[in-house]
């Protein structure tokens, strides 16, 4: 193409880009300045303040550990569930799907107290148990990946059938590849979702030893009264694992969420 | 026999993880909070009694209720909206190759890996009312400070502005994907044809794009409707209440007032809601495919 | 082996025995707060120096949110029957809740059966916290509202200090305060309030009058709310009056956003706890001297009433270890311990005593500022007026009056919003009163 012709697209495309990062890019610039500058136009001591107040490293780990544990359930539960509702005939299977569906829209702020009775019943309260069980397998992971199964061609799977493979070896040796797109989309988008919890950490963690990152960033905007350089380094700190993680697997993510999220 | 069962057992051991977990920790502290709507109790959980729909009939009856019902609405007319159509723009931008676009890409995809409360501080930052960038950019050019998140007025706008921020990035690969998916033929015939990029636009682009459109839509919509983590560290259904929306209400009558069934009860309205809304888009979804096909 | 062998195996076992005794009779007492930042800070030190100072119990600390966190894990923990701490903070608000809740143990009880004289106490602090005649909670972190002034700003507009200020002066001192520029665009606003219903509580009791109806809740259960009283109706009136003059400055519900604008120069007269007082004076630097003032009134002083928080400890626990929670408490009691507490948060002491010590004189004369509330408060009548509203529901019923306030702001008579702020609050209170009949 010519780059006359893309000039404008150049154009646009910068200025929408700006403005949209725009509100990042001002958090990363309050979060170097020290503190009497901050309402006027210095650098890295908001950053060691925040890591020093506060057990931000203890924080970023358990998000971590938790992120991680989840998105690992998460793929492997639905990508099970998902081989079984497309590639499994059985009486009930639409009504099956429907049901994860249906759960997709169960907001967490109903179920919460229900569910915080029942963790504590287990005896899981403000431990890794409490949160990471619950949400190892997630019907958005089984809605994603069973629409994407669908869409592969099914003479792959026939073929290896007939050659005698076990339905666990089909699974494995072609499923598996085959989705890589779409569970790289998934482990991308659960890593992001666990990582953003919220009000369950808040609820079933008491001891700082436990709390994950969000809470930290409420934690410190609660505390640092007005102090938004400290409030502004831990936000990018907490930020920088989603982040990473999303430009990693940017291309992965876009494939998988596109081809996952668009057929029927 | 064996046939109509299918191949249930073998399907079994592939199921369960999923629907195990399900079972448990969704489905019966959903159907549990149900059960729980469907009671009263003081504070700290005792003296429960039954009352049927009673507090259904409450929740529906308190003007408060009806308030966050229509404040939810508009915002969702809100976010929707500015979330397609920047989304459409941007995807607009970056769905053909052309030197450069994977750095536009990663630009405009980029909201999608920001932790609601990390965006919610970074526009907390961004409108505050004396160092902000905004206000500050503002008084520049010689005009008043306004009070984008303290003003009754504004704060519902504002904050749909950060949901459709948060929410834009997603929207565009979906759109972009959609975009891809349109052949070039079709174009490249319409351009043949003397057609001008509006008419291909409106007359082609567009039509073609529209089941897409719809699915991104109606998501961005539910995704709106349960908008949580931003209004609860910005403004707190406030000022004035004029950022309760329906799931803050909930939030605020389990949390604040402690009126624990009557939120459950709430919700359980929002749930239906969202369900009416699910089951709409897969019906005109279904058509839709039907007439492509 | 030999005798001497048999003796050091005998008292290995003895020293054994012992040890072994002595760390099983160490008793672990778990105490939920909410104090964070520099408030944790301390709350943290006294903790250390308590498990210090004996070896019989362990208190551990967890800081476990805001106010509103915390009685939420509370009441969620008393749901489950179990997972409560033995000792817990919830705020001035909560002392209704927590008397109908019937898992505390009240500290009138411990402190009779330990023998300890509850007329150490101050009596406001103990007033607020006592319910049908009993002491409930331990007033722990006691705040007043006080005014805090930018005198550089006051000497320029050549407003003199005073201690006392009536609603009227404090309009006024504001009006003499506010810089405005060419295009009459407000350059430094007069008077700064956060929207919080604790600040419309404090003027109404202030003024002789009560938040809620049966003398504040303290001569019977309260039914209704009273904050559509004279004194509220008038300082809200006033306030919104002078955000439409650009006198003063509407920051919203946040008091971190209240507290730069004065802390930058930009409000020259401000309203905070006295809780406020050691960040205030960080922000502010030496950018100018600041000096602090009693609360206003309407008409004629009455006394504030106290805020905070209290700690509360629970039943559930065995004799040992609410007898363990109970040594906490106690020694958070001891005049020291309050004035260490007192010195490094801003929050005054509730025992007596405690100003007289020298540690506490010297601190004092280094900054003066620090004895406003505790000033405010020996001068205060003590009356069901001063002793605050108690009543249930009120964290919701805050919510109602906040959004009132808002409302005002936005051009509606106080009279009328109060009104129907009212209307819900009284419905919630009834909704909560019948709730709790029958327990």
């Amino acid at each position: 193409m010519r780059l006359r012709k893309l000039l404008p697209t150049y154009l646009m495309a910068s200025a929408y880009a700006f403005l949209l990062v725009l509100p990042l890019f001002t958090l990363l610039s309050a979060s170097l300045r020290a503190e009497g500058d901050l309402y006027a136009p210095g650098p890295l001591e908001p950053y060691r303040e925040a890591l020093s107040r506060y057990p931000l490293p203890r924080f970023l780990l358990n998000s971590l550990l938790v992120s991680v544990a989840v998105t690992l359930g998460v793929l492997a539960t639905s990508l099970l569930a998902a081989y079984a509702l497309t590639r499994l005939r059985f009486r009930g299977r639409e009504a099956l799907f429907g049901l994860a569906v249906a759960l997709l829209l169960v907001p967490g702020e109903v179920t919460f107290l229900p569910l915080y009775l029942l963790v504590d019943r287990l005896g899981w309260l403000d431990t890794y148990a409490a949160l990471t069980v619950p949400f190892l397998a997630s019907p958005l992971g089984v809605f994603l990946l069973r629409q994407y199964l669908r869409t592969l061609p099914e003479d792959y799977f026939d073929a290896a059938r007939i050659d005698g493979a076990t339905h666990w070896q089909v699974l494995r040796h072609v499923a598996l590849p085959l989705s890589a797109p779409a569970l790289g989309a998934l482990a991308a988008l659960t890593f992001i979702g666990t990582w953003n919890m919220y009000l369950w950490p808040l609820v079933v963690t008491k001891s700082r030893e436990m709390q994950t990152a969000q809470i930290a960033v409420n934690f410190i905007l609660n505390e640092e009264v007005a102090r938004w350089n400290v409030v502004a380094a831990g936000a990018i700190l907490v930020l920088l694992p989603t982040l990473i993680a999303f430009l990693l697997a940017q291309r992965a993510f876009v494939r998988g969420i596109a081809l996952g999220g668009l057929k029927g | 026999m064996r046939r109509r069962r299918g191949e249930l057992l073998t399907a079994l051991p592939f199921l369960l993880p999923a629907y195990a977990l399900f079972l448990l920790f969704l489905v019966w502290p959903a159907l549990e909070a149900l059960w729980l709507s469907l009671h009263r109790e003081n504070l700290f959980g005792r003296g429960r009694e039954w009352v049927g729909l009673g507090n259904f009939q409450e929740v529906l009856a308190r003007p408060e209720f009806w308030k966050s019902a229509l404040l939810t609405l508009k915002f969702a007319l809100v976010v929707a909206p500015l979330e397609l159509v920047l989304g459409l723009l941007a995807a607009l931008l970056v769905y053909r190759p052309y030197p450069g676009v994977a750095f536009f890409r990663t630009l405009f995809f980029l909201t999608t890996a920001v932790p609601t409360a990390v965006a919610a501080v970074a526009w907390g930052w961004f409108l505050h009312p004396v160092g902000g960038w905004a206000n500050r950019a503002l008084a520049g050019l010689g005009l008043p400070p306004q009070p984008w998140l303290t003003s009754p007025d504004l704060a519902l706008y504002t904050l749909g502005v950060i949901t459709a921020w948060s929410g834009v990035g997603f929207t565009a690969i979906l759109l972009t994907a959609g975009l891809q998916n349109i052949p070039e033929e079709v174009l490249e015939a319409a351009t043949v044809d003397g057609a001008s990029p509006w008419t291909r636009f409106f007359r082609i682009t567009l039509p073609l794009l529209s089941p897409t459109l719809f699915l991104v839509g109606l998501l961005v919509v539910l995704k709106s409707l349960t908008a949580f983590g931003q209004i609860h560290l910005l403004t707190r259904g406030g000022p004035a209440e004029s950022t309760m929306v329906w799931i803050y209400r909930v939030y605020q009558d389990a949390f604040f007032n402690f009126q624990v069934p009557l939120a459950a009860a709430e919700a359980f309205l929002l749930f239906l809601v969202l369900l009416l809304l699910a089951a709409l888009q897969f019906w005109l979804l279904g058509r839709r495919v039907h007439y492509a096909a | 082996m030999g005798v001497q062998g048999f003796f050091l195996a005998k008292a290995g076992l003895l020293a054994a025995l012992l040890l072994g005794t002595a760390q099983a009779q160490r008793i672990t007492v778990e105490f939920w707060h909410s104090m964070g930042g520099v408030l944790g800070e301390a709350t943290e030190a006294l903790v250390k120096e308590f498990n210090a100072s004996q070896s019989r119990v362990q208190v551990k600390a967890q800081y476990v949110g805001s106010y509103d966190d915390g009685i939420n894990k509370l009441l969620a923990a008393l749901r489950a029957g179990r997972g409560f701490p033995h000792v817990i903070q919830v705020y001035d608000i909560g002392a209704r809740i927590m008397a109908d809740s019937g898992a505390v143990v009240p500290l009138e009880d411990l402190a009779r059966k330990n023998g300890f004289d509850l007329d150490h106490l101050l009596p406001q602090p103990r007033n607020y916290y006592t319910v049908d005649g009993k002491l409930f909670g331990l007033p722990f972190n006691s705040s007043n509202p006080i005014l805090y002034f930018n005198m550089a700003a006051f000497q320029e507009a050549g407003v003199p200090f005073k201690p006392t200020w009536s609603l009227k002066d404090l309009e006024e001192a504001a009006r003499k305060l506010t810089k405005k520029d060419a295009q009459g665009r407000t350059v430094r606003y007069g008077l700064s309030i956060p929207i919080d219903s604790w600040f419309v509580e404090q003027i109404s009791y202030n003024s002789g009058e009560y938040f809620c109806n049966n003398e504040n809740g303290r001569r019977a259960r309260a039914t209704a709310v009273a904050f559509d009283n004279p004194a509220a109706v008038a300082f809200l009136d006033t306030y919104a009056r002078l955000v439409r003059e650009g006198v003063a400055a509407n920051t919203g519900r946040n008091w971190a956003d209240s507290q730069s604008l004065f802390a930058q120069g930009q409000a020259a007269i401000a309203s905070y706890s006295t809780a406020s007082l050691t960040g205030v004076l960080r922000q502010v630097g030496n950018r100018f001297p600041v000096r602090t003032a009693y609360y206003p009134y309407l008409k004629e002083r009455n006394g504030v009433a106290i805020g905070g928080a209290a700690l509360y400890v629970l039943k559930g626990f065995s004799e040992a270890e609410t007898q363990g929670a109970w040594e906490f408490v106690r020694f958070l009691l001891e005049p020291r311990t309050q004035a260490k507490w007192h010195l490094a948060t801003g929050y005054f002491p509730v025992v007596k005593g405690v100003t007289e010590l020298p540690e506490v004189r010297q601190a004092h004369v280094r900054q003066p500022n620090y004895t406003t509330a505790i000033q405010q408060l020996a001068t205060s009548k003590v009356n069901n007026a001063s002793a605050g509203c108690l009543m249930g529901a009120f964290p919701e019923i805050r919510q109602y009056v906040q959004a009132a306030w808002e409302e005002i702001l936005k051009g509606k008579p106080a009279q009328e919003a109060l009104k129907e702020a009212k209307a819900k609050a009284d419905a919630a209170l009834e909704r909560y009163n019948r709730s709790v009949a029958g327990r």
